[in-house]
């Protein structure tokens, strides 16, 4: 069951093992699915390796085979505070 | 005419253009794959009554991807023929502009429920669709329109902008910069670094509808009042200085951001193709929602032909383009775009009385507001009928030469268009064709054009009279 998935343009976007801002969407089933978050986090393509599993699609939605793992470290405000 | 879509969806019904479904739909994929499914088999429109973890919320799918359904929208018979749909459209729009009303909001059913501030969240009041497969999000708004104001001189605008759901108090979609929505917000609002205000419309009724997607050339609100015959009743928003139609099903009001972006897409567009990848686009803060009981989400689901945005966009498109070609003094018989062309693909009929006059029409449409959503221009004769593709197709392999008859400029184009490189995209350029499919003026009709030959140009009257009318006798079953 993966936790997030992340869209991205190339595999380069994702190095692993370093703390990287990343934009994921929240899959957990009910009406919140697929609500968007910023997030500082680590990813590895071992998806065993972190505690959250993270499927990865890439521009136009196409799928990655290979699942990944990521541990969230913090989540990012990327919206100015007068906004919200 | 319906005053709203509940009205509309009871006459879809009578006309056999309606399936209930009273089973649950799941939001996440299942809802958006049956309109998909209806669109590409031109089928009547679903209104379904349950949607998973939305209790009381109904979906209504592909609203008017056909012809017949736009016969009904405009209070014609369903079997109307396309051009007595465009005849009707045209005597209307050529009428007196029509100014809305305003109406009480204890009048107004899109205000029987008020969600403002912190209880306005999306995700948790509104079966927002996953409409695709691999779509960046959650796509609220596929048939619904953005109303915003100019700060200058106050006019309004009804645009047809895809949003996508981010959070629950977070849109974000394209805001195109020749659309004219995005004229204001880039040219005036961006440039003063304030919000923009919005109010989306989603569920509006048939022809706000109809009008929102028509390149009107006057705010789309007195549009909508020509097409419908009488003032819409529109009410004041809650949070912003924006007024919207009475009879929405729903509505959502906020400020689209002068100085953030976030990620938007990728969604099956209109070309049929999921062609402009993830990227930064303009955000819309939510600050209240108002909708009617038990509420009626609409639902287009873009793709392969036919949804209503091609449907739509094309029959709107060419009678703007006619209007315009006449304006200007060109003896045009009439324009058609085909929705199977996803709006890409205009056929203009012409009386050849000068030479070059292909060339002018198409110089003139593609150099107008409307030319961004299109690059090519078929240009036939008027014995040519430009409804009758099998004549078109005739004329265009006949009688366009291909060096002499094929001209080719650069101008401005959407970034949605399939075949363009990154790099075109990003610098809105647009290739434009114009085939001429006219033969040369200066080739002497009695020993140099080639003469057509059909059953109704080559034999004299008498003959084909006399054969229509034996045509039982002879032993065939049609006429």
């Amino acid at each position: 069951m993966f936790k997030y998935d992340t869209y991205i343009e190339s595999l380069t976007d994702l190095p692993e093992g370093e703390e990287i801002k990343l934009s994921v969407r929240d899959l957990t089933p009910g009406k919140q699915r697929y609500a968007y978050k910023h997030v500082m986090a680590i990813v590895s393509a071992d998806p065993e390796r972190y505690p959250d599993k993270m499927q990865v699609r890439f521009g136009r939605g196409q799928l990655h085979g290979q699942p990944y793992s990521m541990q969230v470290i913090k989540e990012v405000n990327i919206v100015p505070e007068r906004y919200l | 005419m319906y005053k709203d879509n509940r009205e509309y969806i009871k006459a879809l019904e009578a006309a056999g253009e309606l399936v209930t479904i009273n089973q649950e739909v799941d939001w996440d994929m299942e809802a958006g794959a049956i309109v998909r499914k209806v669109c590409e088999e031109s089928g009547p429109s679903p209104l379904m009554n349950k949607i998973k973890d939305y209790p009381g919320h109904r979906y209504f799918g592909a609203p008017l991807a056909s012809y017949r359904k736009l016969a009904i929208a405009l209070g014609l018979p369903p079997d109307s023929a396309i051009p007595e749909i465009a005849k009707v459209y045209l005597e209307r729009t050529n009428k007196t502009p029509i100014k809305p009303v305003l109406i009480d909001k204890d009048k107004a059913p899109v205000k029987e429920n008020i969600f403002i501030g912190d209880k306005a969240d999306m995700l948790d009041l509104l079966p927002a669709p996953i409409v695709h497969e691999g779509d960046g999000g959650r796509y609220l708004c596929t048939w619904h329109f953005i109303v915003t104001k100019d700060p200058d001189n106050g006019d309004v605008n009804w645009g047809m902008y895809r949003q996508m759901v981010y959070d629950g108090k977070t849109l974000t979609g394209p805001l195109l910069p020749f659309s004219d929505g995005g004229k204001v917000f880039h040219g005036k609002y961006k440039q003063m670094g304030k919000p923009m205000p919005f109010a989306t419309v989603i569920g509006p009724d048939p022809i706000s509808a109809i009008a929102a997607s028509a390149p009107a050339p006057m705010p789309e609100t007195d549009f909508a009042g020509m097409l419908m015959g009488k003032p819409i009743e529109l009410v004041k928003c809650e949070t912003v200085d924006l007024e919207v139609p009475a009879n929405a099903e729903i509505v959502i009001e906020g400020e689209i951001l002068p100085d953030v972006s976030l990620e938007e897409g990728p969604f099956g567009e209109y070309t049929g193709y999921r062609t402009s990848p993830r990227d930064m686009r303009q955000v819309y803060r939510v600050k209240a929602i108002t909708h009617r009981n038990n509420p009626i989400t609409t639902i287009s689901n873009m793709g392969i032909p036919t949804d209503e945005g091609q449907l739509l966009r094309s029959f709107s498109l060419g009678l703007e383009m006619d209007k315009l070609l006449r304006s200007q003094g060109i003896p045009i018989t009439g324009v058609f775009m085909m929705p199977e062309s996803t709006h890409h693909l205009v056929i203009v009929g012409v009386k050849p009385i000068y030479t070059n006059i292909a060339a002018q029409i198409a110089q003139t449409v593609f150099g107008s507001k409307l030319g961004p959503w299109f690059h090519m221009v078929v240009v036939v004769d008027d014995e040519c009928d430009i409804y009758n593709f099998n004549e078109v197709l005739h004329a265009w392999t006949t009688k366009c030469h291909p060096i002499n008859g094929i001209h080719v400029w650069q101008g401005v184009g959407t970034p949605l268009y399939p075949f363009l490189s990154a790099a075109e995209r990003i610098k809105s350029v647009g290739p434009k064709v114009c085939f001429d499919c006219t033969f040369p003026l200066d080739w002497d009709p009695l020993s140099e054009v080639p003469s057509l030959v059909s059953f109704k140009t080559v034999y004299p009257k008498e003959i084909q009279e006399k054969v229509l009318a034996n045509w039982k006798n002879y032993g065939f079953k049609s006429s």
